[in-house]
């Protein structure tokens, strides 16, 4: 193969202006900037602005056997968007319309290049009793990866993942058929996924090794007219959890429930490293800090509910202060950072990454986040709490309820020095530890995992399931150029 | 229940909850105009997470960057160039004349760093935009050709615009007074001199009005802009060093200037950059009305029956903080509806002309421009306002078929005086 008559092909498609193989613009794609994980290798970089532009780049790809690697910002905490094995990455930030709002059936029809930013601005703009989640991520990342990728919403106790959220796609296979899945392959609508063969989950989960999503239909959501959110802290997450379990399955218009260790407090609150406590509990400081987030259509119903949340926290012994109330004793600067999150304090936003991760001294981050049973929900916390305090690491960790408590996100992160490679090994170190620790807790799998621990994961899977897995992956893309190196359909 | 109130800086308090205090520092103080080098350990903290692509305001999300959204490519986002800085920095990568390029495609406007929530970025990454122009400048590869040529003319002619410094006070008219030993000068800029006369005359006649005793000098030099802006800051220095002997021979002691590039590079390079304490009082045309209007000293006797909206320079807005003056005026003035663009004042979107663009990136530029200009006609104005000639002489150029008209701040208050 000669890449420059690749790249002539490749502008024949989208247009000179659009296609790079210069190294300055590569340099971006290489990398993801932020994880401990290794970088990788892009040749050039293609920005499509349609579907039918992205199947003839996948039959181009087939014909030379080259890597394709899709992208809209390439930063997740697994570098899933790295390109491994050298390749195109496509870039689909061209691709970041909104089609359709259907206001009945309550979803959006995106483009598979939209991030956070586009989505909230035209939804507050065009349809402002309407919302879709919002990510803990910078408005800049993508909202269709998120969702392939179980990416979780601050309606995740409503509706589960940005998974769940996905009501059908339009993908290009990676042999460059366009298809649908879901309502909308057989109807105009994108209401959903049911009652057909759930053919999305070809898509989900799989790291972008089945193809690549040039639609979305996301579900959207009633912004009721009352809503509160209580910030109530406990000294520890022993005491705290089982307040939060509780609420978890009581209704109560309850739409997010998370909790946080001070750790990670310090973390939102952009604290510098002479100011972090590494050992807040040593401190005596309160170690738990839960998010309970309620709404309701009347003042009745929304007295009631926050009437019965109050009761069931002061039956576990924390005051269920409000949000409002907690971050009016904030210093003023850091008020927009915690504000980002409540609409109490103006926020309702994706979190502009000061907010979302303390990169205030060294800009790097990674974390062992995982799906996972409620039981282990303190098991999971104090297990990579010693560790990290083994390396002299404050411990962060967070968890999300989800789906009206039917499941549970925990994960611990892992703040490093990206320009100190000592540093860099001790966080490798550090996330291999706590990820075999954390394994031991029957019911653990991380989500966006890097390739590591993807192969960790195929070890483990039954066989008869790995096998299957294998057989799609090798039906939707014979030539295997679909981000090769990474996913759970890599060979 | 927990009671706490222990450790220094973290507080809590039984019944009113967390407290902290004084525990971030809002920022790094770093030292501003320095090499790049300087900044190497702020470079990486960048995590390319985009949030320098959109401006949040009340009403929603807006994109915020001319660069990006016309290269497309990470490169021209402020992260982008961010981790660029790094790798040059780091040794990943090398010089070369896309890289200038990338470096150079952007209007140097700020909007980027206004967005980033990583306090040293937000406070200081147009240092290092700046650092790594005058790098290429010594490495080679700045500035651009036409940037080059335009640099050529302005050490013979001391003007930008290919135009003989003999015809550069050829816009005076008969009508202007002069104060021949007046200390005051009025620092007229090369765009209101040879392209957009007609904001020269209107200052010029408000400042009679005013009865301002003012003289604009025979040999009023470029103040250099055009040069440090593209890196090229010893040429830059050569001429400030030369306009400060001008104009302290001459015996000033104040200008006014109804330029922004003239302004910000009077007032903040010269003295910050290049060490020239000039002891010169600098100020813009609408603080010195400003200045008036609150001594009773401007009185409208004119209405001015139109709706505007008014355009942020980047200059004087995000590069110097001046924001409400303008606006202040314009409202003062009887008959003018002032009516905002959704991105206005530190998030306004750049006109597309500055940072050397319009010479070097046409294409860049104009569709910049164009933006403006239809985010103006939404407003339902009749005219975009501004208070930069470069600015006003951008949207004239790109103004079509006459949708919106355009209008320098001074003008308007000269109609209305």
């Amino acid at each position: 193969m000669n890449n420059g008559e690749v790249i002539e092909e490749l502008r024949k498609i989208v247009g000179d202006k659009y296609v790079s193989d210069q190294p300055e613009i590569q340099f971006l794609y290489h990398y993801d900037f932020i994880t401990a994980e290794p970088e990788g290798k892009c040749d050039f970089v293609i920005m499509p602005e349609k579907a039918i532009e992205v199947q003839e780049i996948v039959k181009i790809a087939n014909k030379y056997r080259i890597p394709v690697v899709p992208w809209v910002s390439g930063i997740n905490f697994g570098s899933i968007a790295t390109p491994r094995k050298g390749g195109m990455v496509v870039d689909l930030r061209r691709m970041n319309r909104v089609i359709e709002v259907n206001e009945d059936d309550m979803y959006v029809i995106v483009e598979g290049g939209i991030t956070w930013a586009d989505l909230k601005g035209y939804l507050d703009l065009n349809h402002p009793n309407f919302r879709a989640g919002i990510t803990f991520s910078p408005p800049g990342t993508g909202v269709v990866p998120s969702c392939l990728c179980y990416g979780m919403f601050d309606l995740g106790m409503l509706g589960g993942t940005g998974a769940e959220f996905t009501n059908g796609l339009e993908v290009v296979l990676p042999t460059g058929e366009l298809i649908r899945t879901g309502s909308c392959s057989l109807t105009g609508y994108w209401y959903g996924r049911q009652p057909l063969p759930d053919l999305t989950g070809l898509f989900i989960g799989w790291e972008g090794n089945t193809g690549i999503v040039t639609k979305a239909a996301i579900k959207l959501w009633p912004r009721l007219p009352y809503r509160k959110d209580f910030l109530p802290f406990a000294i520890t997450m022993e005491e705290g959890v089982p307040m939060m379990l509780k609420l978890s399955k009581t209704g109560l218009g309850i739409v997010d429930l998370v909790m946080i260790n001070m750790g990670w407090a310090q973390s939102l609150q952009g604290f510098d490293e002479k100011s972090v406590a590494k050992d807040p509990v040593a401190l005596g400081l309160p170690d738990f800090l839960g998010l309970i987030t309620t709404q309701a259509y009347t003042e009745e119903q929304h007295k009631a509910q926050c009437d019965a949340i109050k009761t069931i926290c002061r039956e576990h012994n924390v005051e269920p202060l409000t949000a409002e109330r907690q971050l009016a004793n904030f210093p003023e600067q850091m008020r927009g950072v915690i504000g980002h999150i409540f609409p109490a304090t103006g926020g309702e936003n994706p979190i502009q990454f000061w907010g979302c991760w303390n990169f205030s001294r060294g800009g790097g981050g990674e974390w062992i986040g995982c799906y996972n049973s409620t039981r282990n929900i303190v098991k999971y916390y104090n297990l990579s709490r010693e560790i990290c305090l083994k390396y002299g690491k404050a411990p962060q960790y967070y968890c999300r309820i989800m789906f009206g408590g039917h499941y549970c996100v925990t994960r611990t992160n892992v703040n490093f020095n990206k320009n100190d490679q000592e540093d860099i090994e001790k966080t490798r170190v550090i996330l291999k530890e706590i990820h075999d620790a954390v394994q031991k807790l029957d019911g653990v799998i991380m989500y966006k995992p890097p390739k590591w621990i993807v192969q960790y994961y195929k070890e483990k899977t039954l066989p008869t399931t790995r096998e299957l897995i294998g057989k799609i992956k090798k039906f939707l893309d014979p030539n295997n150029i679909m981000n090769p190196g990474q996913g759970i359909g890599d060979d | 229940m927990i009671n706490i109130t222990k450790e220094e800086k973290i507080k809590y308090i039984e019944g009113k909850g967390i407290s902290l205090i004084t525990t971030v520092p809002d920022k790094l103080e770093l030292e501003r105009n320095k090499g790049l080098e300087y900044y190497k350990d702020i470079l990486y903290q960048c995590g390319k997470c985009g949030t320098c692509r959109t401006a949040y305001q009340e009403k929603g999300w807006s994109r915020i960057c001319p660069s990006g959204e016309f290269g497309n490519f990470e490169a021209y986002y402020l992260g982008g160039k961010n981790l660029l800085s790094w790798g040059l920095n780091s040794e990943r990568l090398k010089w070369t004349h896309n890289l200038a390029e990338i470096f150079y495609s952007c209007t140097m406007c700020l909007a980027c760093m206004q967005q980033c929530q990583i306090p040293e970025i937000h406070h200081y990454a147009g240092e290092w935009l700046m650092a790594m122009r005058e790098e290429a400048v010594q490495e080679g590869f700045g500035p651009m050709p036409e940037q080059i040529k335009y640099t050529e003319h302005i050490m013979e002619q001391h003007n930008p615009y290919m135009e003989e410094h003999k015809n550069r006070t050829n816009w005076i008219t008969s009508n202007i007074h002069q104060i021949q030993d007046a200390k005051l000068a009025y620092f007229v800029g090369c765009t209101a001199s040879y392209r957009e006369k007609t904001i020269a005359i209107a200052t010029a006649e408000l400042l009679n009005s005013l009865q301002v005793d003012f003289r604009i000098l025979k040999d009023e030099f470029c103040c250099g802009s055009p040069m440090y802006m593209t890196g090229q800051t010893e040429k830059a220095r050569k001429i400030a060093e030369t306009n400060i002997t001008n104009l302290k021979n001459e015996g000033i002691e104040k200008i006014i200037t109804s330029c922004a590039g003239c302004y910000r590079t009077l007032k903040e390079t010269y003295p910050m950059k290049f060490g020239i304490e000039h002891e010169i009082e600098i100020i813009h045309l609408p603080e010195f009305l400003l200045q008036k209007e609150e001594k009773g000293e401007l009185e409208f006797k004119n209405s001015v029956e139109m709706k505007i909206t008014y355009h942020d320079p980047c200059h004087i807005g995000r590069h110097m903080g001046l924001y409400e003056a303008p606006r202040e005026i314009l409202k003062k003035i009887p008959g003018i509806i002032l009516k905002e663009m959704d991105r206005n004042r530190h998030n306004a979107w750049c006109c597309g002309s500055g940072g050397g663009v319009r010479s070097a990136f046409k294409e860049l530029s104009n569709f910049a421009g164009n933006e403006r200009i239809q985010e103006a006609k939404k407003t339902n104005a009749d005219a975009i306002v501004s208070s930069c000639p470069f600015c006003l002489n951008q949207f004239k150029s790109n103004i079509e078929n006459n949708e919106i008209k355009s209008y320098d701040l001074a003008e308007l208050v000269r109609k209305a005086l």
